[in-house]
């Protein structure tokens, strides 16, 4: 038996190894206290704090919320959609197809496709009476609508229904629904019939 | 043995603080998880699979897809991309000052900065927030997986080995149906040097009916792979359930916790 098999032999008579008290050397509370802290630097920089809604790369909630896409035309086009499905699609369809005593369609309508100026005052202030879309004859009251939306979120929904099924019409902006919404103020629901006099 | 108690005690407290930080806390957190909203939309995510597909992940799950397959994406950096919509009035002005900036791979801050520059030009932009990392790269997804991708898996088939490309948007990248039963029964008749084996057993070969229609469930495969003629391939229901399941996995909804900028890509 070599030396190094008999050092891992049990000393003295077949009882079991006995520790000895001797003390820690301070170098290993030193690194562990350091180790402890840059544990605790990086898991400050890196948790999230826990947050089930911070995953990596993800640091924490602030930078979460930095990097929600806002603004521009997409998030406009979005809103408009959320809008239109929550107000307007119930009777007008998801589609925009209509439904047959609730509402016309609103893809390929042409008071939809042209100017906005006729097409916010619908919404804003409510339609009454016969109107001919696409060649058939609806003769339907609304209610005004959109008057309880915000300017942003009216044009939101109106460039959404100027732009979707395949209609291509031009985008409407906050500041356009605020000057229809200023001329139309308080006025009594418009029919039809002077609807197709008004100004494109 | 000494101390008996006091070793009890202190392993009874060692294994129930574990037991609190990983089953107490997460049931806490996530176990009452709903669908999330998706970003910018009116939409949920994930839906409900519907019978078949739910069928189907057992039929992943008892077919061992997972020891070759993982269903997680992973994301190392999210960066801003900021795109000219409109130039505005002064088209050149705010050409020769987009062809001066970087516009890829910004920070929040420096995306800020840049579409303040340009929208003081008269142009207009849109900051698209895009994920990146090794698996979004290899076209696995788009933005990382997150706990709400799993809400109706049980149970929830990670994986940990990558034999195989990785399934989390396998339905979005191959929507085919009959793609995925073709490949299921001969992997390299659409995956050329497919390492996967066949899943043969999942189908049927049988001669066409004399004088009769094929079935409109027969697979259609590709020159070099059709079974003789007068034979034809269907799916067992177990392969239809397994391509139901596969064809519902979708990580493709931007949410709050994984944000990302939908861009319409060509189909």
């Amino acid at each position: 038996m070599n030396d190094e098999a008999k050092s891992n032999c049990p000393t003295g008579t077949g009882g079991e190894p006995s520790a000895t008290q001797s003390t820690v050397p301070m170098w290993i509370f030193i690194v562990t206290l350091l180790l402890l802290f840059v544990g605790a630097v990086y898991f400050d920089h890196h948790s999230g704090w826990f947050n089930a809604k911070v995953y990596s790369p993800y640091v924490s909630a602030e930078q979460l919320e930095l990097y929600q896409p806002k603004s521009g035309a997409a998030a406009a086009a979005a809103q408009g959609k959320k809008v239109y499905e929550t107000v307007c699609g119930i009777c007008h369809g998801v589609d925009g197809m209509g439904k047959p005593n609730q509402a016309p369609p609103l893809a390929g309508s042409e008071w939809v496709t042209g100017g906005f100026h006729r097409l916010a005052q619908i919404p804003l202030n409510g339609l009454n009476g016969s109107l001919q879309v696409e060649g058939k004859d609806w003769n339907l009251n609304m209610a005004p609508m959109g008057a309880n939306l915000s300017d942003a979120d009216l044009a939101a929904v109106l460039t959404y229904i100027r732009t979707s099924w395949g209609n291509k019409a031009g985008a409407v902006s906050a500041d356009d629904v605020k000057a229809v919404r200023a001329v139309v103020a308080g006025h009594p629901a418009i029919s039809a019939a002077q609807l197709k006099d008004l100004p494109e | 043995m000494k101390n008996g108690f006091s070793v009890f005690l202190a392993v009874f407290i060692a294994l129930g603080l574990s037991w609190c930080g990983f089953v107490l806390g997460s049931v806490k957190q996530l176990g009452t998880a709903k669908q999330a909203a998706v970003l910018n939309s009116s939409d949920t995510y994930p839906l409900q699979r519907t019978g078949n597909a739910t069928l189907g992940s057992q039929v992943y799950r008892a077919n061992g897809c997972a020891a070759c397959h993982t269903e997680q994406v992973r994301q190392d950096g999210v960066v801003c991309d900021v795109v000219l919509t409109a130039a505005g009035k002064k088209p050149t002005v705010v050409s020769n000052l987009v062809s001066t900036l970087k516009l890829t791979g910004l920070t929040r801050e420096e995306a800020d900065a840049v579409s303040d520059k340009i929208a003081a030009a008269g142009g207009s932009v849109e900051t698209h927030i895009v994920a990146s990392g090794a698996d979004i790269a290899r076209g696995w997804g788009i933005r990382r997986s997150v706990a709400a991708d799993y809400l109706y898996d049980h149970p929830v088939q990670l994986g940990s080995l990558r034999a195989g490309p990785d399934l989390a948007n396998v339905g979005a990248r191959f929507p085919d149906l009959n793609w995925q039963l073709v490949h299921l029964y001969a992997p390299q008749a659409v995956v050329k040097n497919s390492a996967m084996p066949p899943f043969r057993f999942l189908f049927e070969v049988r001669k066409i009916n004399l004088g009769g229609a094929s079935s409109p469930d027969a697979l259609q495969f590709p020159k070099d792979f059709a079974p003789p003629a007068g034979c034809e391939v269907v799916p067992s229901p177990e392969a239809k359930q397994l391509a139901a399941y596969l064809l519902s996995l979708k990580a493709d909804a931007p949410l709050y916790e994984a944000p990302f900028t939908p861009v319409m890509t060509k189909p």
